[in-house]
């Protein structure tokens, strides 16, 4: 219904849908529509503590990587080195843990800090060298993978039972890891909303010129942005490798196409300066949503790309506010 | 305060800016002081933008220097000068359209604790700045895009006001404002300068010069003219300033324009002008050159954009030699209109490609075998268009891009002339060049139009406008306003006529 009214004419309708996009509710109206289905279809099996469990963990490892990369697109750029960021991090930490607890810690700060380094990297490149987002994380994109191979190319090391047990444990409906994924988007959602690092974030994506002329500091904001956005992709591999147990080179494979696409679902303009942390979390649901249910409702898991890439054709045409000159 | 006694603020000495083709700055200097209104006032294209752009900081100077309370400064970065007090209210809105009035208002300077925002606090400076712009009225929390076009501009004045300013540079902050605004931002200005700020005051309208300016520098093709006490000008002077020249382009004869009415324009409205524009009629003859002046934002591109179809009309007709045009680049072209577009670097040249392929861009039929292209003919019709035009390429493989502002704008030409138009429309069509290729674009247009084709140009710069045309048709805030033709063509009675002085005695 919504989406008929939403044809071109319809003014009023056109704008009150701009409006839903962009306060990111739109990504949370197809969830509940879907919840609704699913109940629907089978109740008993969707609302089985172990299938919300199942859903919400689904969310924690992606929604880290969406966090960084709706800061990193929210300045006008994008990050696509995010999947070979979390490969690289769940590697290392199962290979440097290898099994003793005390370690636990220091490694996974170690991870978080080689994140952020990668990610100031990208930010002097993006600012001072002028080089555009998507050439210098397409760089590292390989060169990250590329380095998680030379390290290994089969599985290897092995995490503590402190990790394995927030990987893979749930209190009922509730997963262990949930808390991680809580605290990362509440420190996030924070800092956009009360910093005045939060407001440039926006200022320099929605127009850096205008940013520039009024003193806003251009190139120390999105060298920050990129950096918390690596060092959060660099979490989610250490989520990664908890679940996992041990350390693959191919952990995360794919998880940067899945943050842009929760960005994008969730109303985020890729030109920047305009988005909703809440459309993400949408799109963060969504997306775990769809996975999870094709084991519940038994469909093919081949078709999973096949919707993934409806669900983004869906939500471009009828939400992403349209960019005509 | 008499201007010596009032104390030396900012000193510019001697700046240089030069740009390929063009020198933006000639060994300008400025002089402002606590308390007073400067007013810089010039032509488009005189420097004044420019100037501003070193002065905040967003551009470095070739040479000179800038002098802040008698000490050498050097501005990087526009925080550096914002963090000397120098700010500036651009002409271009710096508004951001999806944040909040409040966070537009407190950009770059905002208020926090422990890296905290203060939002009170903000919200203060915010509500006090608004209402010393006469904004009070506006929700600080509202998105800045929902505010008209006006109170953007006001939004951006309250900015400046949140600031800790010793120098304020307003450029053309009333071009968008009338009325009680206008009033307002007048009143900002002289309280903002009683409180020993200085200001410079950027503004195509003489009258509010008059009414606000204590000193005022004339800025002419990058040079300072004159600069003294606003007492010692009036209308007459400022003008007869700003438009004199000391080189003379040369103009050479015009001959007759035919008889045979070849671009008919009748009840034209071009879409989303100012309300209540009367329509346009407009008649150019064979062999006519009729040029449109007026200031930028007059509607004068605007017009020729709609001629050409790129443009959408609300109402009218458009007719090439009898044939109706409908409103769309295709038929425009089809129809024998061709447009040299204002900005030639991407509106006019695809400027990675070789020169010849641009030669050609329009008329890609005339060089095709059975649909593939044949870079034979494509030379051939690029070296014909050289010699004709006097292109100076090293070769006709020769990258776009490498060529100099004259003969890229000579590859437009030849772009459009090589579909045989009828009606050729120049917009800008020496904006940047140097003065010897503009004298040989001159002599090119003169000879086209003694062929016969109806040539309609739009220009800022006046003695092109004056001494290039026929006919002069001036805009003013969207509408014509006047023509002038023959003897009465000067560069004072346009120059009065698109400042809407009326019929001003020169």
């Amino acid at each position: 219904m919504s989406s008929v009214s939403a044809a071109p004419g319809a003014r009023t309708s056109r704008w009150s849908v701009a409006t839903a996009a962009r306060s990111g509710l739109a990504a949370w109206v197809i969830v509940a529509l879907l919840v609704l289905g699913l109940t629907v279809k089978d109740p008993s099996g969707f609302w089985a503590p172990a299938n919300i469990a199942n859903v919400l963990t689904g969310t924690v490892v992606l929604g880290l990587a969406a966090l960084g990369q709706h800061l990193v697109v929210l300045t006008g750029g994008i990050d696509l080195s995010v999947g070979s960021m979390a490969t690289l991090s769940a590697l290392l930490t199962a290979i440097l843990i290898n099994g003793y607890p005390i370690r636990t810690l220091p490694v996974v700060l170690a991870m978080v800090v080689l994140g952020l380094l990668v990610g100031l990297g990208h930010g002097l490149l993006v600012s001072r060298a002028g080089l555009a987002p998507f050439v210098v994380t397409l760089a590292t994109f390989y060169l990250l993978q590329g380095v998680a191979f030379m390290i290994s190319t089969t599985p290897t090391g092995q995490v503590t039972s402190a990790l394995t047990s927030i990987g893979l444990r749930r209190s009922g409906p509730i997963p262990w890891s949930l808390p991680i994924l809580v605290v990362a988007a509440a420190l996030v959602a924070g800092v956009l909303r009360s910093t005045a690092f939060g407001r440039h974030v926006y200022a320099v994506g929605g127009d850096r010129a205008a940013a520039r002329s009024n003193g806003v500091p251009v190139s120390r904001t999105l060298v920050l942005a990129y950096g918390a956005g690596a060092a959060l992709a660099a979490l989610a591999g250490v989520v990664l490798a908890a679940r996992a147990t041990v350390g693959s080179p191919t952990a995360g494979q794919g998880l940067e196409l899945s943050a842009i696409t929760v960005v994008v679902v969730g109303g985020t303009s890729l030109l920047g300066g305009r988005g909703s942390l809440v459309g993400t979390l949408g799109g963060v649901t969504l997306l775990a949503l769809v996975e999870s249910s094709f084991t519940l409702l038994q469909l093919p898991a081949t078709l999973t790309d096949l919707i993934r890439g409806l669900v983004i054709l869906a939500a471009a045409a009828i939400f992403v506010t349209r960019t005509r000159r | 305060m008499s201007p010596t006694s009032a104390p030396l603020l900012l000193e510019a000495r001697r700046l240089v800016k030069t740009f390929p083709g063009v020198r933006a700055l000639d060994e300008v200097d400025l002089t402002c002081r606590r308390g007073r209104v400067h007013a810089l006032v010039g032509e488009n294209g005189a420097g004044k933008s420019t100037l501003v752009r070193i002065l905040t900081g967003n551009m470095a100077p070739d040479s000179g220097e800038i002098l802040l309370e008698g000490r050498p400064v050097r501005f990087h970065d526009p925080r550096d000068a914002l963090a000397m007090g120098v700010t500036a209210v651009y002409q271009e809105l710096t508004v951001l359209p999806d944040m909040s009035v409040l966070d537009n208002v407190l950009l770059g300077q905002e208020r926090t604790r422990r890296g905290l925002l203060r939002r009170d606090d903000e919200r203060r400076v915010a509500r006090q700045v608004l209402a010393r712009v006469g904004l009070e009225d506006v929700d600080p929390g509202a998105r800045a895009e929902t505010l008209s076009l006006a109170n953007q501009q006001l939004v951006e004045i309250a900015r400046a006001l949140a600031r800790q300013t010793r120098l304020l540079i307003l450029d053309e902050p009333s071009a968008v404002l009338s009325g009680d605004k206008l009033e307002s931002l007048f009143e900002v200005v002289r309280t903002v300068a009683r409180q020993g700020v200085a200001v410079v005051y950027i503004s195509h309208r003489l009258e509010e010069i008059g009414a606000l300016a204590d000193d005022i520098t004339v800025l002419r093709d990058g040079r300072d003219v004159s600069s003294g006490d606003a007492a010692g000008y009036d209308t007459t002077r400022i003008i007869r300033e700003m438009v004199g020249r000391d080189v003379d382009t040369v103009f050479p004869a015009l001959p007759q324009p035919g008889r045979e009415v070849v671009l008919k324009v009748r009840g034209l409205v071009p879409a989303g002008g100012h309300g209540g524009v009367p329509p346009i009629d407009l008649d150019v003859r064979a062999g006519e050159i009729v040029s449109v002046a007026g200031l930028v934002g007059s509607g004068r591109s605007r017009l020729l954009r709609t001629l050409a179809g790129a443009h959408p009309r609300d109402a009218g007709t458009v007719e090439v030699a009898g044939r109706r045009v409908r409103a769309s680049v295709r038929d425009a072209v089809a129809a024998g209109i061709a447009l040299v577009p204002e900005e030639r670097k991407t509106d006019g040249l695809v400027l990675p490609l070789p020169v010849r392929a641009n030669t050609t861009l329009a008329s890609l039929r005339s060089v095709t075998t059975g649909g593939w292209l044949s870079a034979r003919r494509e030379r051939e019709a690029f070296n014909l268009e050289q010699r004709r035009l006097q292109i100076r390429a090293a070769g006709s493989d020769q990258g776009t891009w490498q060529l100099s502002g004259g003969n890229q704008q000579k590859i437009v030409l030849a772009k459009w002339l090589r579909t045989q138009p009828s009606v050729l429309l120049l917009d800008e069509p020496t904006r940047g060049i140097d003065v010897g290729t503009k004298a040989e674009i001159y002599r090119i247009v003169r000879e086209l139009a003694a062929a016969g084709m109806a040539v309609v140009v739009v220009s800022s710069d006046l003695p092109e406008v004056t001494g290039l045309a026929h006919r002069v048709i001036v805009c003013r805030l969207g509408r014509v306003v006047g023509e002038l033709s023959g003897a009465d063509i000067t560069e004072e009675k346009v120059m009065n006529l698109a400042l809407g002085l009326g019929e001003v005695a020169s």
